[in-house]
């Protein structure tokens, strides 16, 4: 049954999103476990190319048709997972704060999180604390994960946490912040629990906190 | 002896070299690609003050939605002035922005600043933005002033405000300013009102252009869209830019990036030119690519040059003056690589003729502003603008009377014509030239040693023409004002 992991790992590398598909749907019909398709074949594949996108071996462009080849497998299986929990790293509420409409770098670290397995909740731009409260109470996330691009609207972080303190939900969710203007320091001063320069090491940050 | 210039036909000068990356009908291409993705796609505009504009202009509006037919742009594109001209403090004319005139300086709103006398990169200070006014003010390639980092250690929502006193007290040079809203908008140019002598007088000699900045693809904040309102209804010259990289916020083909470039400037455009016919705008500028490793908007990037040169074409296709980028740089520290992708980056906006050509102060992708940097680029300008001079040919330049009198084998350090033309070449003031001896005994500095000292003497020693007492306490009311506004601001919160 094994043998098609290494071809489906090695069709999420290449992107093939068709191939995997193939794959996935003959593995299936073959009786795999649909568990065992997601983290020997699909996850595994993608693993390789966090690694690869890490050292510069391969680029933004890639990893997203990586990704998009491994979610058109995960679409097939997720409907057989009846009664099972979906493997994920974590769950993870992504967001630009309010007064600020500046999204590609925070949609960026919503993709490479999600090839890397992490359920991604995205609530767009311009979202207030009491979206991302809402937000909280609905999808009980790992991890919110706050973006601005101005000096004036990353102030609004600041609020995000202090409602969260104010509600008693400080402590249920770790809150990481970032985009151009955002350092350690200001994450530090704020409250954060952690700050990323890029999406990759987003990525990584969130599986450190969630560990 | 004159070789007689009577005998020809069909002569041609090039004053200067010729350059062009694209061609009259790609240009149109390109701008008919714009001008098809405004009336099919259309842009999304979060302000309702131009929401309403676009309607009662004629634009079809659905929601936040807006599609342009193509006569309205073409009737915004036509009004537009070919020309604007700006002012120094003085109000004298000294940026005469038209065909193919070149004026290089700054960029605003680096969130880091990189000390020239500690090395230390760190957030920027309103003592840092008085330096960057005392540097624009010295050096002689430097065209007008721009702020060099966002001032932190002021309120926040008033750091425009603050940015732009610290420039007005400290450089005579037109300035280019940028800001949060309309309240700032509004302090700003009655802090230029009151050096003026009046709003009318800044009307007529504007020595401030103001600038904003859309969100592409396609999309226009509130604040964006209604500060080029702004500045329309307030007749003060307006840059938008919409801040365009290849692959991420815009296709990754060249081509499709500078549509979505001129598409989203013609939203602007269009908004201005409702308000107010005939309102001076100039077509911003900011087209690089999105490195697809770091996923950084590059500011080294060979195509940020081929891109801004490319748009400039257009921009002259569409006789409107263009606001370009050049001397820049995606390295962290003043190396080698400052180095490269500054010069690149100057000499290809000056060959491409950009009416405006900012940023020669961004390192690191463009998150660090640099005093440094601006002093090499300085001596880089100044080279490119010899280049730019060409090579003149006339019985003069030709000097074959010379060529005869020195005859075979001799030498012209000696010659009248020497002396009458020797100083055309280019002289430089920190690249060195210096015989290995002379380089030892000045302590052997590298160029960024030599930077530095140079940077630093500016600084220590330049003195900016001081304001009246009278105007520059009518500026700190303005700006004592604001601060009770935002103050009142929090606590109604």
């Amino acid at each position: 049954m094994s043998k098609y992991f290494e071809d489906l790992a090695q069709s999420v590398i290449a992107g093939q999103q068709e191939r995997v598909k193939e794959l996935t749907r003959q593995a299936l019909d073959a009786g795999t476990d649909p568990v065992e398709i997601i983290n020997q074949g699909l996850i595994s594949g993608m693993n390789v190319v966090g690694a690869r996108f890490k050292v510069g071996q391969m680029f933004v462009p890639e990893v997203l048709m990586s990704a998009r080849a491994m979610n058109g497998g995960m679409e097939l299986v997720k409907p057989l997972l009846v009664g099972q929990e979906l493997p994920s790293a974590g769950k993870v509420v992504l967001g630009t704060v309010k007064g600020d409409l500046h999204d590609i770098g925070k949609n960026l670290v919503g993709m490479m999180l999600e090839s890397a397995g992490f359920t991604v909740v995205n609530l767009g731009v311009d979202a207030g604390p009491e979206k991302f409260l809402q937000a909280i109470k609905e999808h009980k996330p790992g991890v919110i994960g706050l973006s601005a691009l101005l000096t004036t609207t990353m102030l609004s972080m600041k609020d995000t946490i202090e409602v969260l303190k104010e509600e008693g939900l400080r402590t249920e969710v770790k809150v990481i912040v970032g985009g151009a203007p955002i350092s350690q320091d200001f994450a530090e001063e704020i409250g954060a629990d952690g700050f990323a320069p890029d999406a990759a090491s987003a990525t990584d940050l969130c599986k450190k906190l969630l560990a | 002896m004159t070789k007689s210039q009577y005998v020809r036909a069909n002569y041609q000068v090039n004053a200067t070299p010729q350059f062009h990356v694209l061609s009259e009908h790609q240009c149109e291409n390109i701008y008919y690609g714009a001008l098809e993705a405004l009336e099919r796609t259309g842009a999304e505009v979060h302000s309702r003050t131009a929401l309403e504009i676009f309607r009662q202009g004629g634009c079809r509006v659905d929601g936040n939605r807006v599609r342009f037919p193509t006569r309205l742009v073409e009737r915004a594109v036509s009004s537009t002035p070919s020309r604007v001209v700006i002012s120094d403090r003085h109000g004298h004319r000294s940026m005469f922005l038209e065909g193919s005139n070149v004026y290089y300086g700054p960029g605003p709103t680096n969130t880091y600043t990189l000390d020239p006398f500690t090395g230390e990169r760190r957030r920027p200070k309103k003592s840092d933005t008085v330096r960057a006014g005392i540097v624009c003010d010295a050096l002689p390639n430097i065209a007008y002033a721009m702020d060099n980092g966002t001032p932190m250690d002021v309120t926040p929502t008033l750091a425009d405000v603050h940015a732009f006193q610290a420039l007005l007290e400290n450089t005579v040079k037109p300035i280019i300013h940028w800001g949060f809203g309309i309240e700032q908008y509004q302090d700003i140019v009655e802090m230029a009102a009151a050096v003026a002598g009046g709003l009318a007088e800044l009307q007529r000699n504007p020595f401030i252009v103001l600038y904003s900045e859309s969100s592409p693809p396609l999309r226009h904040s509130e604040e964006a869209i209604d500060k080029a309102i702004f500045a329309a209804k307030t007749d003060i010259p307006v840059i938008y830019t919409p801040c365009t990289f290849a692959g991420g916020v815009a296709p990754a083909t060249m081509a499709g990036s500078l549509v979505i470039s001129v598409a989203d400037f013609l939203v602007g455009l269009v908004a201005g030119q409702l308000v107010r016919e005939g309102a001076s705008f100039i077509m911003g500028g900011l087209i690089s690519t999105m490195d697809m490793s770091s996923s950084i908007l590059s500011y080294g990037a060979t195509e940020l040059s081929l891109l801004s040169a490319g748009l400039t074409d257009v921009a002259r296709h569409m006789k409107i003056p263009m606001f370009s980028t050049g001397g820049c740089s995606d390295s962290k520290v003043i190396d080698v690589q400052t180095g490269i992708e500054a010069a690149f980056s100057i000499l290809i906006a000056g060959l491409s003729g950009a009416s405006i050509v900012h940023d020669c102060n961004y390192m690191e992708y463009g998150a660090t502003g640099s005093l440094e940097l601006m002093v090499m680029d300085d001596e880089i300008i100044g080279m490119v603008k010899r280049i730019l001079e060409g090579i003149e040919v006339d019985d003069e330049h030709l000097a074959v009377d010379v060529i005869d009198a020195v005859g075979p084998g001799g030498h012209f350090l000696g010659e009248m014509h020497t002396m009458a033309h020797f100083r055309d070449f280019w002289a430089p003031t920190l690249i060195n030239r210096l015989r290995y001896d002379g380089w030892k005994a000045e302590g052997s500095k590298t160029m960024g040693q030599r930077i530095r000292e140079k940077t630093q003497n500016i600084i220590n020693t330049h003195k900016p023409e001081k304001l009246p007492d009278e105007v520059l306490r009518q500026i700190q009311t303005v700006v004592d004002r604001a601060e009770a506004r935002e103050a009142a601001k929090k606590i109604s919160k």
